[in-house]
């Protein structure tokens, strides 16, 4: 890495950069004048808002209610102290009680509108609101009640505020009647009512308080304005470069990948910095505008120490320089395989919406600072800026956060000098890996998905999983799995139908041979022991990961009959997760890359996709059998087959445990030898490494 | 001196046109250049002609080293006889020119040249001498200082050119440098190959035009289909086969292998 030929590039880049026009606005108007613009409009409106609802008369009636004259009197009183006024109508516009007649309305025009009853004159807005009385509980003549009914329109927000005023008036009836009966009775309403008495007293300082509200909102305008500075020049230095035709000038200079990468990232890190910086300023100039505006609107002046928060903004001006690295190098990432400025734009999107969720992570009450959230990316700074407006310094966690940033930039672009493959970029042919942006009628029949569609499908699914999955198995437990499963087959056929897939290659439906099927249940059997082995060598490592994960289980079980139990936990995740991951995914790898790779990345996928840690290598060691299985014999049958049994036998295990206790004692035993142990184990690997043999056999043969 | 070993690359292709997926199964792999081997000398002029699709672009950018060959390579032997065969090296000694190398717009001639002898590692005081010669030579005192972008198609191409001569190469490597000119841009250009050949820089050039090449070149590589299919002095080849012009040369030897000539 020669540094002279990085400084040149890099002041090459910022020339380029800055004198583009587009950039300059992204980076200076954005912050300068759109920001004060939107907050100082948002001001003013609900501002006007507020002034609008307090300032105005309400326009209320009383229909039928015989103590009219005596409430209005109260109403009237009571108004003043709370600044609320009222005028009091009937529908035909004179200060009395309808009767239900009707009623007509005089217009200084001399046009006439006539309301039958206060319910038509509220439905056409020129009542807010009115009250009617009924009585109550009065059928044995004991316990009777008055009840007043305020009628009102929810739709409508004058109306709303109207019936709250009314509310606020009643209740305020109601407390005169009380103390008034209260003496009536000979006692003192206060001793009565009011035994004791309790205040508020906010022992946060001012600056404090200011900074949890601000903690809320930064974060969130800080992320979004960082990869909006970052994305432009990101895109303009790869995809515009590549566009503009100068790459290939570029390549011309005696230029290595990583000096090339490296100038880039740090003009684009540069750039979302300076954006970020001038962001800051922007909403420190709007603060200490409102904090000036306020001090002159309020008669008590507040004791505000902006001294105090120097510690904090020193912190933050660091981290949003890191996290304009990160952010630099997740633009790069995805805007350097982009061919046109059209492409790079299209693959910042969702980065964009990603982002912009993941920055509301400081509005979360339950998330907050420790030390793994530290370790995930962009939620970290959310975070991190709420601690530090709530003045929690905690070094070590700061740290973590500032570090890790830097620690995945920089990974980030190692791997994009690896991955960058000049040739591929500037003299290809323009075929996208995402089929799904295409337009469907141009879609080719019969295609295969490409590894982008993959990766969207899957974030789709684990996207429904979390949010529709989780709450159905909350709600109907077992049914829910069935929910659960019937999406992920249903996303993941539609999808594929969807670009057109060729669902007969990608899927691998064939019928399956006796023989293989056969096979595929040596296998299980022999994987089954493996995995068992596995679990409990992952539970001395992480104790306590197992349990979890069965007691979810069990809990969803409950009560529930066998057979839907063996329908939700057995035949239908056979069913749909094998679609998905050894249909789509694997699939689509196989074509990709190297059959091994394919296998593995299948293996680690649905690992993860059971989201437990032992769970994630046992599952995924099973991953990686199904899909080699599927792989050798070309057919999902034998993968169903084998996923199947393996789910029937856990449900079996755990529905009918004294039965499979006298049939497989081994499984049962509290506290098996060593010997006998090492004959299970090694039976198992007997039993794998035999079928594996069958297998590649079979596909020998077929080669032949 | 620079010569080729074997030097090959492969590119997919799909079978159906209409077919957008380049893998195993839809596509086929094959020899866009196909094992060349050659050489060009010192003060020579070498001119690589041959139909579109012949593999002369890409023969050229591997050359220039700004592909990598899927076989062979790329040897550069200096004065005292020692191999050069680093990519990053090679970079530096060739000067590269084609229709595809753009020149950044937001930037005046000027600065990109600096910009370039910069990367190229020449010192400041060298790199001002230097910015003024070429300017000179090529005449372009007029629009030094103008953004690229403001530049008339010859201009463009001249700061393209200078863009090449900054860090003095050794070897120059031009893509039909002369497509698209007009008569007194291209003759500037030509103009330019002869001079450096009298310094004895190594020039290899690809072009359509046969009578340009007829005039300038000292030797002739005819590419098809990615191998060299004839090789020689222009006089050579007329003679071999018994054609007076080139363009006659260039249609029988094409013609000769059943292929077809998009002239």
């Amino acid at each position: 890495m020669n540094k002279k030929i990085i400084a040149a590039l890099y002041k090459k880049e910022m020339t380029d950069i800055l004198r583009d026009k587009k950039t300059i606005l992204m980076m200076i108007v954005v912050p300068l004048i759109l920001y004060p613009l939107i907050f100082i409009g948002s001001m003013a409106l609900s501002a006007s808002i507020m002034n609008a609802s307090t300032s105005s008369t309400y326009r209320i009636g009383f229909d039928q209610v015989p103590e009219a004259p005596e409430l209005r009197t109260f109403f009237s009183e009571a108004a003043k102290e709370y600044g609320y006024d009222f005028l009091y109508l009937t529908p035909n516009g004179l200060q009395e009680e309808g009767n239900g007649a009707v009623i007509t309305v005089l217009h200084e025009d001399g046009e006439n509108t006539e309301y039958a009853t206060y319910e038509e004159a509220l439905k056409n807005g020129y009542l807010d609101a009115y009250l009617t009385k009924e009585t109550v509980g009065a059928a044995d003549g004991n316990q009777s009640g008055e009840v007043y009914r305020i009628n009102y329109l929810a739709s409508e927000t004058d109306s709303q505020t109207a019936a709250s005023m009314i509310e606020d008036m009643l209740e305020e009836y109601r407390q005169s009647l009380r103390e008034e009966r209260l003496i009536e009775a000979g006692l003192l309403p206060d001793d009565i009512l009011y035994p004791i008495s309790y205040e508020y007293q906010d022992m946060s300082s001012n600056e404090e308080t200011m900074g949890s509200l601000l903690g809320y909102i930064i974060p969130f305008l800080m992320i979004t304005s960082i990869l909006m500075g970052a994305m432009y020049p990101a895109i303009d230095t790869t995809a515009g470069e590549k566009e503009r035709g100068t790459l290939e000038t570029l390549l011309t200079l005696p230029v290595r990948n990583l000096e090339m990468i490296m100038s880039k990232f740090l003009a684009t890190s540069t750039v979302a910095v300076a954006a970020a910086l001038l962001n800051l300023i922007s909403m420190g100039i709007l603060g200490a505008y409102m904090y000036e505006s306020m001090q002159a609107a309020s008669d008590v002046p507040m004791e505000f120490n902006v001294i105090s928060y120097l510690p904090a903004i020193f912190i933050m001006i660091l981290c949003v320089a890191v996290f304009a690295l990160f952010a630099s190098a997740v633009c790069l990432c995805v805007c350097i395989f982009a061919r046109s400025f059209k492409e790079a734009q299209n693959y910042t999107t969702p980065v964009m919406l990603v982002f912009m969720f993941a920055g509301m992570a400081g509005m979360i009450p339950a998330v907050s600072l420790d030390g793994s959230t530290s370790l995930i990316p962009v939620v970290n700074v959310a975070l991190l800026i709420v601690e530090l407006f709530k003045f929690h310094f905690d070094m070590g966690l700061i740290a973590m956060v500032l570090f890790s940033n830097v620690a995945y930039s920089l990974l980030a672009v190692v791997i994009m000098t690896k991955l960058f493959n000049s040739e591929d970029i500037l003299f290809g042919d323009g075929t996208g890996s995402i089929r799904l942006l295409e337009k469907r009628s141009d879609m080719k029949e019969k295609q295969m998905p490409g590894i982008g569609d993959v990766v969207l499908l899957l974030s789709i699914l684990l996207i429904a999983l979390m949010l529709i999955g989780s709450i159905a198995i909350l709600k109907y437990r077992a049914y829910g799995l069935v929910i659960q499963q019937l999406m992920i087959l249903g996303i993941t056929v539609f999808y594929c139908w969807y670009i057109k897939t060729d669902f007969k290659k990608v899927f691998h439906l064939k019928r399956p041979k006796i023989g293989d099927l056969l096979t595929g249940t040596l296998l299980w059997v022999g994987t089954y022991i493996l995995m068992m082995t596995l679990t409990v060598l992952f539970s001395a490592v992480f104790p306590g990961s197992a349990e979890s994960a069965g007691q979810d289980l069990l809990n969803i079980w409950e009560n529930a009959p066998i057979w839907l139990v063996i329908l939700s936990s057995a035949l239908l995740p056979a069913i749909c997760e094998e679609t998905a991951f050894r249909g789509v995914l694997f699939g689509t790898l196989q074509n990709k890359c190297h059959i091994l790779v394919a296998v593995l990345i299948t293996g680690v996928v649905f690992g993860l996709y059971h989201m437990n840690l032992i769970k994630f290598f046992v599952v995924g060691f099973f991953g990686c059998v199904l899909a080699y299985a599927v792989y050798k014999t070309g057919s999902i049958a034998v993968s169903m087959w084998m996923h199947f049994l393996n789910n029937l036998f856990s449900v079996l295990l755990t529905f009918y445990e004294d039965q499979m206790a006298s049939i497989f004692p081994i499984l049962f035993r509290e506290d098996p030898g060593i010997g006998e142990l090492a004959i299970f184990v090694m039976i198992g690997v007997i039993l794998f490494v035999v079928s594996i043999l069958l297998l590649r056999r079979k596909h020998f043969n077929a080669l032949k | 001196m620079i010569r080729t070993e074997g030097l090959s690359k492969k590119f997919r292709k799909v079978k159906d046109e209409k077919q957008k997926t380049l893998n195993k199964k839809t596509s086929y792999e094959f020899y866009a250049v196909d094992h060349v081997t050659m050489q060009a000398d010192d003060g020579e002029i070498l001119g690589i002609l041959g139909p579109n699709g012949a593999g002369k672009t890409t023969l050229l950018r591997m050359i220039g080293n700004l592909m990598k060959p899927t076989e062979g390579k790329v040897v550069i032997s200096d004065a005292e006889g020692g191999e050069i065969t680093d990519q990053i090296m090679i970079k530096t000694m060739v000067g590269y020119l084609s229709g595809n190398t753009k020149l950044y717009h937001r930037f005046s001639t000027r600065e990109m040249l600096s910009m370039i002898a910069k990367i190229h590692g020449i010192s400041k005081e060298e790199q001002q001498d230097r910015i003024q010669e070429i300017c000179e030579v090529l005449d372009m005192e007029s629009f030094m200082d103008n953004r690229i972008e403001r530049l008339s198609t010859g201009q463009t191409q001249r700061a393209n050119i200078a863009r090449c001569l900054i860090h003095k190469p050794q070897i120059y490597i031009f893509d039909e440098p002369t497509l698209g000119l007009d008569i007194i841009s291209s003759e500037s250009i030509i103009e330019f190959m002869k001079k450096e050949r009298e310094q004895g820089k190594t020039v290899i050039y690809s072009t359509h035009y046969m009578e340009e090449a007829q005039y300038l070149c000292d030797r002739i590589v005819m590419l098809y289909q990615g191998k060299i299919i004839a090789e020689g002095t222009p006089e050579h080849l007329m003679q071999q086969t018994q054609t007076t012009n080139l363009r006659e040369t260039f249609r029988a030897l094409i013609m000769g292998i059943g292929g077809e000539t998009d002239e």
